[in-house]
């Protein structure tokens, strides 16, 4: 056994990290507005609105990540004709995927709401967007978020499929090391340890506002 | 007599949920000030008949015309709304607001009143209802006829000229009902033009100009007080009143 290993290459390790964090956070910034407007979408009282954001959450629902990150990385630069580059790809890829999670527990957390309160918004003249704004939304986000931060969880575990595309997240950058050194038990209880802290702190998180409601 | 046109026409309405007829060819007219108590058996369509005055049910057959505004073609319910107040079986407050905040949200949003004119007139509501020290409570801090006083006071918010009650006793403790029914007689003796679904017959016969009876969907009695509760023509009616009344 040989620790040095991971303070050795720690800096190289951490830009992974860092690459990781990022590939979570502008998919979390990104995929929660579009699931939030797919959830409106997936309650519409039109129905091509409704059978359109349906198919589109049921679809992606129905096939895994993986597929949908090589579906961007190998058909996307087919059809426009030029390579959009690993993080961009895998980001579209992730954002796509991720917003019908999202969508799904969005549309839960508003329809826990009540038709009730949607028509006392209405009766006093407030308009659909306006309702949302201000009577649905603000008590909808608070049921919701022990379920979004769960999900943001899975989100960042499911970074590691980046890999598979040979975008240098962490898991990408501790297998190099590992080839490089040979000393993939070390790197890989490092790697282990790692996930488990900033996972662990999240659901930690998530329970702690669960308990406040 | 005064023939003022009157203030709401229900004119051959007719409302289906998916195959279900809920409302079947309803015709009324109220007029400035009238006050019309609607009662009927649970699930004969008084509170759809309410939703489709300010257009929350979208009724396929018939109009019905509030101060002009036709609700079935209507292309600004905002603006339709704000004439109607509605006040619900279960309050139906805002439970992230204050009491304050629920008065003032409609005045605020729909009829672009700053803050602190929509304030002003938001405790002058409150202390009509008599709720003035209650301004800074949540919902979940009122007793249900609190609530539902309040819920009143952010009705009238936005000076509506008919308001509408959807059994706002019903879901009251006995002992809170007393204080809901004052502030809605205090009303329909200013003249507010009202329709009011209840049982609460004896509100019915303190301020009804007329009440309507309604089963499965249509209106099969309707009189002023005395004749209503004496004589009623109809079997259904008399089966239905011996049971309210006891």
């Amino acid at each position: 056994m040989d620790w040095t290993v991971i303070p050795k290459n720690l800096g190289f390790l951490f830009e992974g990290l860092i690459v990781s964090f990022q590939l979570a956070g502008l998919t979390l910034a990104l995929a929660l507005p579009l699931g939030s407007i797919i959830a409106l979408g997936r309650l519409s009282s039109r129905k091509w609105i409704y059978y359109l954001t349906s198919a589109f959450v049921h679809g992606l629902r129905a096939n895994p990540l993986l597929l949908i990150v090589f579906w961007f990385y190998f058909l996307v630069p087919i059809i426009i004709g030029r390579p959009i580059g690993d993080f961009t790809s895998v980001l579209i890829a992730f954002v796509v995927f991720y917003s019908a999670y999202f969508a799904e527990i969005v549309r839960s957390g508003i329809q826990s709401v009540g038709r009730g309160q949607i028509w006392a918004g209405y009766s006093i003249g407030l308009t659909y967007f306006q309702t949302m704004r201000y009577i649905i939304l603000p008590p909808a986000l608070r049921r919701m978020v022990p379920l979004l931060v769960t999900q943001t969880i899975i989100l960042f575990q499911g970074t590691t499929v980046a890999f598979i595309i040979g975008l240098k997240e962490f898991l990408h950058r501790t297998s190099l090391v590992s080839e490089r050194t040979l000393k993939s038990f070390e790197l890989y209880i490092f790697a282990a340890v790692v996930y488990l802290v900033i996972c662990y702190s999240g659901s930690f998180l998530s329970r702690r506002l669960e308990v406040k409601q | 007599m005064s023939m003022d046109p009157p203030i709401i026409q229900i004119k051959n309405l007719s409302f289906w949920y998916g195959d279900f007829k809920a409302l079947d060819n309803i015709n009324e007219e109220v007029r400035k000030g009238n006050c019309i108590v609607i009662c009927g058996p649970s699930g004969s369509g008084k509170s759809s008949l309410l939703r489709c005055i300010n257009g929350l049910e979208k009724f396929q057959q018939g109009d019905v015309i509030v101060d002009g505004i036709g609700v079935r073609n209507c292309t600004d319910f905002p603006k339709l709304r704000s004439n109607i107040g509605m006040v619900f079986q279960h309050f139906e407050l805002f439970p992230h607001m204050n009491a304050l905040e629920n008065i003032t949200l409609g005045p605020r949003k729909v009829k672009g009143k700053s803050k602190k004119e929509a304030e002003e007139k938001g405790l002058e509501l409150l202390s009509r209802v008599g709720l003035s020290d209650h301004s800074h409570k949540h919902p979940g801090n009122l007793s249900g006829g609190q609530q539902q006083r309040v819920a009143i006071a952010r009705a009238l918010a936005l000076e509506p000229k008919v308001m509408l009650f959807d059994e706002p006793t019903s879901a009251l403790d006995p002992e809170m009902i007393g204080e809901v029914l004052d502030v809605m007689l205090d009303l329909a003796k200013e003249g507010m033009t009202m329709l009011v679904v209840t049982h609460e017959m004896g509100f019915a016969r303190e301020v009804a100009d007329e009440i309507l009876f309604i089963d499965e969907g249509r209106i099969i009695e309707r009189g002023t007080d005395e004749s209503f509760f004496k004589h009623p023509k109809n079997p259904r009616t008399k089966e239905f009143l011996d049971k309210i009344l006891m």
